[in-house]
């Protein structure tokens, strides 16, 4: 171990406690005792169904912004892509489509920001921050002027039921969520893509050098969290009958956020899928607690900043060493 | 043979094409305003033009920070949130219903406050070694929250008329947010071009390894361009938000994505190492005249939504230009 | 006094020895060259006595007065300043910028920068050096010898005692060069010591006072160029007392054996020029040459890595198409093993397992995701094959040492059997014990019918492994040996760079 090694705190406990997961598991236990006690009724399982309802856009997204993550990578874009999928489809229902039409369309425009993204990634060898940075202005933008800022509503009620309706105890929307979680849990510990993915992260060149299509698993990552947003949109219209330019907004950070939490390091290569919905969980459950019990929404923001920020601080005293 | 040789033409060719970036946004800027004038002559009206300036000012002031914090290699895009909160301090601090401090203590207070929160932005940066991006998306969340809080919902009508005049007053018939700008841009130029931190700033942001190599004080030059973007982002906000009839909790949202466009297209590299301030003074001229341009044009009132889509595609303009200056990059 | 005492440096790097009892004088006004093969320890002396690194062992003095070890503007301070081969500067800053970055001249404790003296100070260094460049125009802009004149001029400024220069001609013209040893004797009168590393022969035999020799990491000597001959410091260079091993060479091939590999006129421009040449099924091709002959870059460009201006690659009798990529070339049976074995070559934080299936999970992938079972029995075939010593499997590649890290990377591609094997020092860094395991597989490679090239700086490496030996020489073939026939002495007269013919 080097000089720098010995002075985190890896050096001072057994490897498998210094892991981000199970300090979550710790953190997780320890809130809900906390809660618990100051709150008896919070615990309770309808109270807890009735706050998640809104979770399941961040958790949706939070899937392929862990695998972009992964790799190194971000996508701040992620927030307008919403936005304009979502006008897409307002404005589509607005101009007489079919809902499942409509919805389609979001999808596709969705995919294409995302393949945008990618694109210039890859192609121009742009910074991912730089580029995601800069679409996340232009496709917000876009949503603006075609919809001039107003907002859509007036969707079928077989499209809102859907949004509101739960099945087998979980909202429909959690459904899309599980049936998307287990899809990425297969990519990441089944698929070979999962060992790309992490190989890329750690070390891009190297997995150059290892043949790995490099290009193509970026752009295809890329395209996969463009559908997420569009379809985190979809979601949204259908729970709360509305589609507006500004939906997104700031959705960005409470997914980098849990993700980040979640132990993904942010230079790449390190991290589960499984500590990713441990973040999603605790930041949730943080949240609703907080304007549950103090019924001070403001708080919200704060917190989640200050989450994110320490546990990046976190992560650098635990010894997430820079990608070469 | 020669491994590391390159053609020292078609490498001179792509420096005069950046070098011409300023003299391009001018070019360009020029075109507008003969343009805007041909369509409807009150465009070039002084009174226009100095609400254009004046709307510009506080864009330029923490443009001129934001640009070192490119230089340097790093980003910072918790400025617009920053702003809010110095707002809301700001009124807290003056305001009669609140606080009801001396105008004297909450412009101190303000400035004070802009240093502390871009002092944490650096050390965090500088010392904890967190990636820029990081800490500054964490902060833009965490002061929004800290915002509302101090806010709680309500607004703040009542600011003393010293502090008003800031924002409205003028000083032999210019308004004293544009002396200020001034000011600010004065203060720049010699920082970049005659202080010593100038030039270590540049040479850090060009060559990490090497100014480590050379013995520079990075950590210390990083906190301190952080922590002095945070005194511009008050410097703006004190010259600024007065103008507003009311303080709200909204202050300065979408400022961070508005400054970073501005001195991206002014020429500043995202890769570091390149920065000059007449371009950034020109961008930041440009972005904040589209708005007018739209309203002028009378397109419509519908127009004016689009300037958030011609900010995104200016910035991805800008930054796809920049691979023709990365190519001098030899770490 | 000597100026400069480096004594008894001892280094090594993750295992293996880079010097080895080094000890180095340096008199006032001396011009003391120091040579040796790559690999020989030369830049790692300059590091040590530069303040790049601290050494293990081993101390060095300036006029007495121990130097700070490991802190380069510290080492600078002192008075000993070093000029690498690739100059260190800041590419957007202009060359006053550049010159004075960390001592800027100024009024009010750098509050106010005196631009005016700094320009004259730097017209005046830049008048010394003989060089007329712009002052004002970005270093970055320049070329290659002028930045090099740029980071002299910056070492000039700073009152340096010991001038550090490592392989500055390398890219310069021979009216640059006069005018860098105009300006480096004019240190010399004014009690400068030298300390000047070259391949350039010809240019140590005119200048310099006393030439040290590494190999090996070790001192072969230190003597004065009056007293020795040019073919007097190659044998010092390369010479090696004969053993055992070096008696172990490969026979003459029979003819008979298919083309593999077939390279014609390659080129691009600046790196390597009109390449030509055929490796058959089965033969170990050598290509010996200094640092930046271009070895390195050939190979690459044959893997797909780098694009080339013209030329063709034909494998097996098929030309691989314009622009091809890696996963082309590694479809047709080709394999790179990398110089750069922790950057290029291995996932470190991945474990064995990882890194050793990595480029063939393809092979391992069935429709419902990657079959774990067939992945650890090849995993774990492939770390008996190799020899591997790891705790398990899943360890932690970066936990290995150096040979066993080497063997990873050969292990990954040894598994799709390919048909052309291209190895970029694969024995670099390695202890003895791994490098003899990796020539044995290496010839049991050539055996089963498998083409290589083997690029390697270590020559006796290369003279025991190789059927056949090219040398390359500013991106040029110099010369092409049998592996039998071959000397080091040759090979290393071919690998230096030819004497200018305008040289003054």
């Amino acid at each position: 171990m080097d000089a720098f090694e010995k002075k985190t705190l890896k050096a001072r406990f057994p490897s498998w406690l210094v892991t981000p997961e199970s300090l979550l598991i710790g953190l997780s236990m320890a809130f809900w005792f906390i809660m618990g006690k100051l709150d008896h009724s919070f615990l309770q399982w309808e109270v807890q169904r009735e706050l998640s309802t809104h979770i399941w856009e961040t958790a949706l997204m939070a899937l392929p912004m862990t695998l972009i993550i992964l790799t190194g990578g971000i996508d701040l874009s992620i927030g307008s892509i919403m936005s304009l999928s979502a006008v897409t489809a307002g404005l589509l229902h607005q101009a007489g489509w079919p809902m499942p039409m409509g919805c389609l369309a979001a999808m596709v425009v969705g995919m294409a920001c995302g393949w945008f993204n990618g694109w210039f990634i890859t192609r121009f060898k742009v910074h991912p921050l730089m580029i995601t940075l800069a679409s996340m202005a232009a496709f917000r933008g876009i949503a603006e002027g075609v919809s001039q800022a107003r907002p859509l509503s007036g969707f079928p009620e077989s499209f809102t039921r859907m949004g509101n309706d739960a099945w087998l105890g979980l909202p429909i929307a959690g459904w899309i969520f599980a049936g998307s979680l287990a899809m990425a849990a297969w990519i990441m510990h089944a698929h070979r893509l999962g060992r790309c993915i992490h190989a890329i992260g750690y070390n891009e060149q190297a997995a150059r050098f290892s043949g790995l299509r490099v290009d193509r698993m970026l752009l295809g990552l890329y395209t996969l969290s463009g559908l997420s947003a569009a379809m985190a949109a979809i979601m949204f219209m259908a729970r709360r009958n509305t589609a507006k330019a500004d939906i997104g907004a700031g959705v960005e950070l409470g997914v980098i956020t849990a993700v980040v939490m979640g132990g993904v390091s942010i230079f790449g290569g390190r991290g589960t899928l499984a500590g990713v919905c441990l973040g999603l969980f605790l930041i949730h459950e943080t949240r609703e607690f907080v304007s549950w019990h103090w019924s001070r929404d403001e708080l919200n923001l704060l917190a989640l900043g200050v989450l994110l920020i320490l546990s990046v601080v976190f992560q650098q005293l635990l010894g997430h060493k820079q990608a070469s | 043979m020669n491994p590391s040789g390159s053609n020292p033409n078609v490498q001179q060719a792509w420096f005069s094409l950046l070098k011409s970036r300023t003299a391009g946004l001018a070019c360009f800027t020029t075109l507008i305003l003969v343009w805007m004038s041909l369509w409807n002559p009150t465009f070039l009206a002084w009174s226009n033009m100095r609400d254009i300036a004046v709307s510009a000012a506080p864009v330029c002031i923490i443009s001129c920070g934001l640009m070192l914090v490119l230089v340097l290699g790093e980003i910072d895009i918790s400025v617009g949130s920053m702003m809010g909160v110095l707002a809301a301090a700001m009124g807290a601090m003056a305001s009669a219903s609140r606080w009801h401090l001396p105008p004297g203590v909450a412009m101190i207070g303000t400035l004070i406050l802009g240093v502390f929160i871009g002092a944490i932005n650096g050390w965090l940066v500088a010392y904890l070694k967190v990636p820029s991006i990081m800490v500054t998306l964490g902060m833009l969340t965490a002061l929004r929250g800290v915002t509302e809080v101090i806010m709680g919902g309500q607004w703040i009508t009542d600011l003393p008329p010293e502090l008003r005049s800031l924002g409205t007053g003028t000083w032999l018939g210019i308004p004293i947010c544009l002396w200020v700008t001034a000011a600010v841009v004065l203060i720049s130029l010699w920082l970049i071009h005659r202080s010593t931190l100038g030039r270590r700033i540049y040479a850090i942001g060009s060559h990490p390894k090497a100014a480590r190599l050379a013995g520079l004080p990075i950590a210390r030059t990083q906190c301190l361009v952080f922590a002095w973007t945070g005194f511009l982002t008050a410097v703006a906000t004190l010259v600024s938000v007065p103008q507003l009839s009311v303080v709200d909790a909204g202050i300065g949202v979408g400022m961070e994505l508005l400054v970073v466009t501005c001195v991206v297209v002014g020429g500043t590299a995202v890769s570091g190492g390149i920065g000059n301030l007449s371009g950034v003074l020109l961008g930041a001229l440009l972005m904040t005249m589209i708005s007018t341009v739209l309203i002028f044009m009378k397109l419509g009132e519908n127009a004016t939504y689009w300037s958030r889509a011609i900010q995104g595609l200016f910035i991805l303009g800008a930054i796809l230009l920049e691979p023709w200056t990365r190519s001098r990059k030899k770490p | 006094m000597s100026l400069l005492v480096a004594q008894q440096i001892y280094h090594s790097y993750g295992g293996t020895q880079a010097l080895c009892d080094v000890s180095l004088e340096i008199e006032p006004g001396e011009w003391h060259a120091l040579c040796g093969e790559n690999g020989a320890g030369k830049s790692t002396l300059i590091k040590i006595i530069s303040g790049v690194e601290p050494p293990d062992q081993g101390n060095v003095t300036l006029e007495g007065n121990p130097l700070p070890m490991g802190r380069v503007d510290a080492v600078e301070q002192a008075g000993v300043v070093a000029v690498h081969q690739e100059p260190v500067v800041f590419p957007h800053l202009s060359t006053i910028d550049n010159v004075f970055v960390g001592r800027e001249l100024g009024r009010l404790g750098g509050l106010w920068l005196d631009r005016d003296s700094m320009a004259r100070g730097a017209r005046q260094v830049m008048h010394q050096l003989g060089e007329n460049l712009p002052l004002e125009q970005p270093v970055g802009e320049l070329s290659l010898a002028q930045r090099q004149m740029v980071s002299i001029a910056r070492a000039l400024l700073n009152d340096c005692r010991i001038l550090i220069l490592d392989e500055p001609t390398a890219s310069l013209s021979a009216r640059e060069t006069q005018s860098l040893f105009r300006a480096i004797k004019q240190l010399q009168t004014q009690g400068v010591g030298i300390l000047y590393v070259s391949h350039r022969l010809e240019e140590i035999f005119q200048m310099a006072d006393r030439v040290t020799v590494l190999r090996d990491g070790c001192m072969v000597g230190t003597h004065s160029i009056a007293s020795i001959q040019r073919s007097d410091l190659i044998q010092m260079m390369v010479g090696r007392p004969l053993d055992a091993s070096s008696a172990a060479r490969p026979l003459p091939r029979e003819e008979q054996a298919p083309t593999l590999l077939e390279v014609q006129g390659l080129s691009r421009a600046g790196v390597f020029d009109n390449i030509d040449f055929a490796i058959q099924s089965g033969e170990i091709l050598g290509l010996s040459g200094l640092v930046g002959a271009g070895r390195t870059e050939i190979a690459r460009a044959i893997f797909g890595l780098d694009p080339i201006d013209t030329g063709s690659i034909i494998l097996d009798g098929q030309p691989m198409p314009e622009g091809f990529q890696i996963h082309d070339a590694m479809d047709r049976g080709m394999a790179l093993v990398p110089e750069d074995r922790q950057r290029q070559g291995l996932i470190l934080p991945e474990s064995v397992e990882d890194n050793l299936t990595l480029p063939s999970l393809k092979a391992f992938s069935k429709l419902l995701g990657l079959d774990r079972d067939s992945r650890g029995k090849a995993a774990h075939g492939l770390i008996q094959r190799m020899g591997i010593k790891t705790a398990k499997p899943s360890s932690p590649a970066q936990s290995l040492s150096g040979g066993n890290q080497q063997k990873i990377v050969l292990g990954k591609w040894v598994y799709r059997q390919p048909r052309l094997f291209l190895l970029d020092e694969p024995t670099r860094g390695v202890d003895v014990g791994a490098k003899e395991e990796v020539h044995r597989m290496i010839r049991t490679l050539a055996r089963s019918g498998s083409a290589i090239l083997l690029i390697s700086s270590d020559m006796p490496e290369i003279l025991q492994l190789s059927d056949r030996i090219l040398v390359l020489c500013q991106g040029r073939i110099r010369g092409e040996v049998t592996g039998s026939q071959a000397t080091a002495e040759q090979l290393l007269e071919w690998a230096l760079p030819p004497e200018r013919p305008d040289a003054a």
